[in-house]
């Protein structure tokens, strides 16, 4: 018999996916349809502190081999957001809560709030420009990783996941600064850009984007490996997942559960019950009887 | 992106335009494009015309919308699409209620048969009345400028719906919500088109979703079956930021 339920950070999946920060998770109805559909969990998309409006389509555009996609991190705000929860959390399965800051002060006020909403553990999107390196990402300045991991950390009572932006020159020294963090969540959109040659023009309003889907699947399985192997730290895997196989892949590089965000596009919301079918499948034919006998099999 | 040359622009009164282009792709009755103007911005535009010479009908509401009316013949248009689930068009007596620029996309039902209410808020606002084979539209402005003074649901009371076999229905969403609660008592069987936000217009973005479809993917068309059953309709939506906001109270 053979079982895919798994566990992140002492929290029980009934499978192994959930939905990616930022892909169908702004609205509290649609986390509970992609819940219904057979995602284990969702994660919203990331919060702020205050309203944001994002910048001006297109904000995500389709190319080959994924998503391109800046949307400028609009959201309601976090005093804006109790609903969408409320409504997410009905569904009774975990709902993380993804959020996103220039600070450490800023990402406590808001871990603080999406606790108190009753969120089951909060996702630091580590991805927004830092102000202080300007241009540069927060998750790029292993300092301000720590200061933040260890400040949410410390106040929080919920599991506290850090997510890593592959857009730096070693993860494994920004993976170590996050060393408190209950789990690593790689990887975040690879920046990127499309330029349009008829209209002679990045397709993006904000020319620069964040890739996403198959085209960037090696690179997150890379990266989960790398870390896996050098941290030996809990990871959630994401990056163009699109079947079961993708899934498996990561899951033998060190992952115990992944995210699924583009292949939304590409699959639609069946993606989940299919992909749940295909690793039954596969897991009996390889003769595994649970997913934990997979984690990190590839790691040597 | 697709880009096609403008092969000529349409007036249709002071701020609305049909853009046509030659297009050799398959587009159905309801389906939209998500059309790219650089340097201003990208939204979603029901075809309009959807024959191999393509038709978009553009009114100018907002910044982007009011660039678009001035582009030209000879001019290139930018879009990707088409999107959406289109209208189920089987049936033949058609009853094609529109408001405002709704009648856009409504304009590839219409056939000699068809029968229309057209509705605007004033008579130079009245989109496609024309269209409609000679007496069978009713026309109704918000303030009595032309035809029947009140909203399209006074244009529908005079009417034997059950002498048609489909209903379509484009409009503000209060106009559509109107529509439905009229109607579910009454056997006629109805689509409507929804309008909301759209940012992505690929089942991506959420901005567009109603009690979890997404009308870029899923909709924009939903039967009256499938809008029955939902809770968002007409009463709550998303704002560009996400913000959860009450639909005609904001
Ligand atoms: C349209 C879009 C919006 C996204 N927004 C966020 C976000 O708000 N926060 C975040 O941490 N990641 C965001 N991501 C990144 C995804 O969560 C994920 O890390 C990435 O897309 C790779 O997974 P995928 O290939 O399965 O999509 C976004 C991705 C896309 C395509
Ligand atoms: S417009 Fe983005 S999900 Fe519909």
């Amino acid at each position: 018999m053979v079982h895919i339920d798994t566990a992140i950070a002492g929290i029980q999946l009934s499978n192994p996916m959930m939905l990616a920060s930022g892909i169908l998770d702004e609205n509290g109805y649609t986390m509970l349809e992609i819940l219904k559909k057979g995602a284990a969990a969702v994660v919203t998309k990331s919060i702020g502190t205050s309203e944001r409006t994002g910048y001006k389509p297109p904000v995500v555009v389709p190319i080959q081999g994924g998503l391109l996609n800046a949307v400028g991190l609009a959201n309601p705000g976090i005093d804006n957001f109790r609903d969408e929860m409320k409504i997410a959390l009905s569904g009774n399965r975990p709902v993380f809560g993804s959020i996103f800051g220039a600070t450490a002060d800023e990402f406590l006020q808001l871990g603080l709030k999406m606790e108190e909403y009753g969120a089951t553990a909060v996702e630091l999107n580590l991805s927004c420009p830092h102000v202080a390196g300007y241009g540069t990402e927060v998750g790029s300045d292993p300092v301000l990783v720590e200061d933040i991991v260890n400040t949410l950390k410390s106040n929080l009572k919920i599991p506290v996941f850090a997510k890593l932006s592959p857009n730096v020159t070693d993860i494994v020294e920004i993976a170590k600064a996050a060393q408190k963090a209950d789990a690593l969540v790689l990887i975040n959109t690879v920046r990127a850009m499309s330029i349009d040659i008829h209209a002679r023009k990045a397709v993006l309003t904000n020319r620069y984007g964040g890739l996403s889907g198959q085209a960037i699947k090696n690179v997150g399985v890379r990266y989960v490996y790398e870390v896996s192997k050098e941290t030996g730290k809990e990871i959630i895997g994401v990056g163009g997942i699109e079947n079961a196989e993708d899934l498996i892949e990561y899951i033998m590089a060190g992952a115990s559960a992944v995210q699924i965000g583009t292949a939304l596009y590409t699959q639609g919301k069946d993606v989940f019950s299919r992909i749940a079918a295909g690793l039954v499948e596969f897991m009996e034919s390889e003769g595994f009887n649970r997913i934990s006998e997979m984690i990190g099999v590839a790691v040597e | 992106m697709i880009a096609k040359i403008i092969s000529e622009v349409e007036k249709l009164g002071r701020n609305t335009v049909t853009i046509r282009f030659r297009w050799d792709q398959e587009v159905q009755p309801g389906q939209f494009l998500m059309v790219w103007l650089p340097r201003h911005s990208e939204i979603p535009i029901s075809v309009s015309h959807t024959g191999p010479m393509k038709g978009i009908t553009i009114r100018s509401y907002g910044e982007t919308s009011a660039a678009m009316i001035g582009l030209r013949e000879g001019d290139r248009i930018f879009f990707r699409g088409p999107y959406g689930r289109p209208f189920d068009t089987k049936p033949v007596r058609k009853l094609i209620v529109g408001g405002g620029s709704g009648m856009a996309g409504l304009l590839p039902l219409i056939d000699s048969d068809a029968r229309g209410v057209v509705s605007a808020r004033t008579s130079s606002d009245l989109l496609f009345a024309d269209r409609f084979a000679e007496g069978h539209v009713t026309v109704v402005t918000d303030d009595g400028s032309s035809g029947i003074k009140g909203y399209a649901i006074d244009g529908l009371k005079s009417l034997p719906l059950d002498e048609f076999d489909m209903m379509y229905v484009c409009g503000p969403e209060l106009m559509l919500k109107s529509i439905l609660d009229y109607i579910v008592d009454k056997p006629i069987p109805a689509q409507f088109s929804l309008e909301r936000i759209m940012k992505c217009g690929i089942g991506v973005c959420d901005s567009c979703s109603i009690d979890g479809k997404q009308l870029c993917t899923e909709g924009p068309t939903f039967t009256k079956e499938e809008l029955l059953g939902m809770h968002e309709f007409g009463t709550a939506r998303l704002t560009e930021s996400g913000k959860r906001i009450q639909i005609g109270r904001h």
